[in-house]
């Protein structure tokens, strides 16, 4: 009787309502898919869809993914890795006008490759880069948006906690995910590269140029952060050419994150207490907010809605590229009000059905909504990331802030829709490496 | 207490870490570790049932601090207090779905193919953790000071 579209609307509505109020995501989704089921399909059933989400995702070996990964991320944070990392980058690329923001770009690559959130790259790059921008005179404004919107390479570099997620939600291989978020990784900081060159082209005065550092310098700079980077080229290029899966990288990395710092004579109780923690903490949230994604997706697809808003989609007539916008649209209109995993997880359900009628594959589907997500990170009113830059640099003002991350905006607009335009973008490297 | 928890999560981690590695060698030097898949399941579903506990005593679940940022501090310490009810309620409805079908399987002696793992205590553990979750999120609900 109630296995109907319109109940499915009523849930979600309710679900952001609750959501608005500060309920817990996870609680949330899965409080609303609970109670959405024993509307739909009785209380038994539904009790027990919710006792079965439970085991079966907390026993699940591709989730064991996520916390290796955020633990290899914890043990490579207390090597010092984001330090490092800007460091070889500055060494390389400080003495060119602007160096440092380039600097701070790849250096929100590299700590992306290694932690899979966009806040903690950049916080982590914002403490060690923002200081040093701004005493060698580069404008605040600049300095505070490079790293807010390089921060955001975080979720879109290998290995990726959203994608995995996604994955997760999504029923999609892991390993296909990473390898076709490559290219778009990539082209996205190359892009950031590009919006310095062109400020720096429109407005040198934003940022000074530095002592260009010897050699010797720049090799022991690289020397310093080598055992990490072949690590991370292991880990990725290994799960790209089929080495090992997603899973077992995740260990594999975990493994050599701990090698890394005992050689780094880094590895003590102290240190190995805080990575657990930090571990523990981040991947209980996640997993909460997974188990109740996975009951909510089961309520949206009892109810019919994903099909009714696929079906109204297709009746339009508008054609795949205009259906495509018309996501992209309601995904940057949702991302500024919900933060990345709400509305990740409260449009994959109805979302990936629309967007695979258009003929995209749901990798595809992934890579680009990770990259809303990721825009939602850097604007207002939400924009998490402009906020944990400002707690970095508390004296600058948030519109200071986005006035410097606004160029960076742009640009992610641009790529986004160039994703669109050319889904080769994600789906060219999975192919080539018969993913 | 709470040390407790997190240095039996992450040996759950180190444990997961240690076996996956060791299968990824194994394969690939041609002696394959039988059940990796079956042992890492149950080291993750410990480390998993204690990060769930150690999210919710840290309060770090996820939330959209958007409008409650903006409420005046009598309704924001409402709004926290149903907010943490709301989870309670939920980890309880996972506990009752959870414990209903650990009831029923409990004299099916459930193991897992290769190594045997006896899924019953392994589903215990989770409705112990998810347990421990619903009397610490009703606790923080009930006792928060405004």
């Amino acid at each position: 009787m109630y296995a109907n579209p319109e109940t499915g609307m009523v849930g979600i509505a309710a679900l952001v309502a609750l959501l608005l109020l500060g309920v817990p995501i996870g609680a949330a989704l899965g409080l609303i898919g609970i109670l959405g089921l024993i509307v739909v399909i009785g209380f038994e059933p539904a009790l027990i869809k919710a006792g079965v989400t439970t085991v079966e995702t907390l026993t699940r070996y591709e989730l064991g993914t996520l916390p290796l990964f955020i633990l290899m991320a914890q043990l490579f944070f207390s090597a010092n890795a984001s330090r490092d990392l800007f460091d070889v980058a500055a060494k390389f690329l400080g003495h060119r006008r602007g160096g440092l923001a380039y600097a701070s770009v790849a250096g929100c690559a590299g700590f992306g490759a290694i932690n899979g959130s966009s806040l903690a790259t950049a916080a982590t790059i914002g403490m060690v880069a923002l200081p040093e921008m701004r005493r060698r005179g580069y404008s605040d404004a600049l300095a505070t948006g490079t790293v807010a919107a390089g921060g955001t390479l975080g979720q879109m570099i290998p290995p990726s906690g959203a994608l995995i997620v996604f994955g997760i939600i999504a029923e999609q291989s892991i390993g296909k995910l990473f390898t076709a978020a490559i290219i778009p990784g990539l082209t996205q900081a190359l892009f950031y590269a590009l919006v310095i060159w062109l400020l720096m082209r429109v407005r040198p005065d934003l940022a000074p140029a530095s002592e260009r550092a010897t050699w010797s310098e720049r090799w022991r700079a690289l020397r310093r952060v080598a055992d990490m980077l072949l690590l991370i080229g292991f880990v990725i290029g290994g799960i790209a050419v089929g080495l090992f899966s997603p899973s077992e990288a995740a260990a594999v990395g975990a493994a050599g994150a701990l090698a890394i710092a005992a050689w780094r004579k880094r590895l003590n109780r102290a240190m190995l207490f805080t990575a657990f923690d930090e571990t523990l903490r981040t991947s209980g949230m996640i997993l909460l907010v997974v188990i109740g994604a996975l009951i909510f997706s089961v309520f949206v697809s009892v109810t019919g809605l994903a099909e009714a808003i696929g079906d109204a989609v297709t009746g339009l007539g508008l054609g795949p590229m205009a259906t495509l916008v018309v996501v992209a649209i309601l995904l940057l209109l949702l991302g500024s009000v919900l933060d990345g995993l709400a509305l990740m997880l409260l449009t994959t359900p109805i979302l990936l059905p629309v967007v695979t009628a258009t003929g995209m594959s749901p990798i595809w589907f992934g890579i680009f909504l990770v990259r809303a997500m990721e825009i939602g990170f850097v604007h207002p009113p939400l924009g998490m990331n402009l906020y944990v830059i400002q707690g970095v640099a508390k004296d600058v003002s948030i519109a200071r802030v986005f006035k410097g991350v606004a160029p960076f905006l742009a640009s992610d607009l641009v790529h986004l829709f160039l994703l669109i335009l050319f889904p080769a973008l994600v789906m060219w490297l999975p192919g080539y490496l018969g993913q | 207490m709470k040390n407790l928890l997190i240095w039996t999560g992450g040996l759950g981690l180190l444990a997961a870490t240690a076996i996956d590695t060791l299968a990824v060698a194994g394969r690939h030097a041609g002696l394959p570790v039988e059940g990796a898949i079956e042992m890492v399941q149950v080291a993750v579903l410990v480390a998993g049932s204690l990060a769930l506990l150690c999210a919710t005593i840290a309060r770090s679940h996820a939330q959209i601090h958007f409008l409650i940022d903006r409420l005046r501090d009598p309704y924001k310490d409402w709004s926290k207090r149903i907010a943490l009810l709301s989870l309670a309620l939920f980890l309880a409805a996972l506990l009752a779905g959870s414990v209903w079908i650990a009831l029923d399987l409990w004299h099916s002696h459930e193991e897992s193919e290769l190594v045997g793992v006896p899924w019953r205590w392994m589903r215990a553990v989770a409705n112990a953790a998810l347990l421990a979750g619903v009397v610490i999120a009703l606790r923080q609900a009930l006792t928060r000071k405004s």
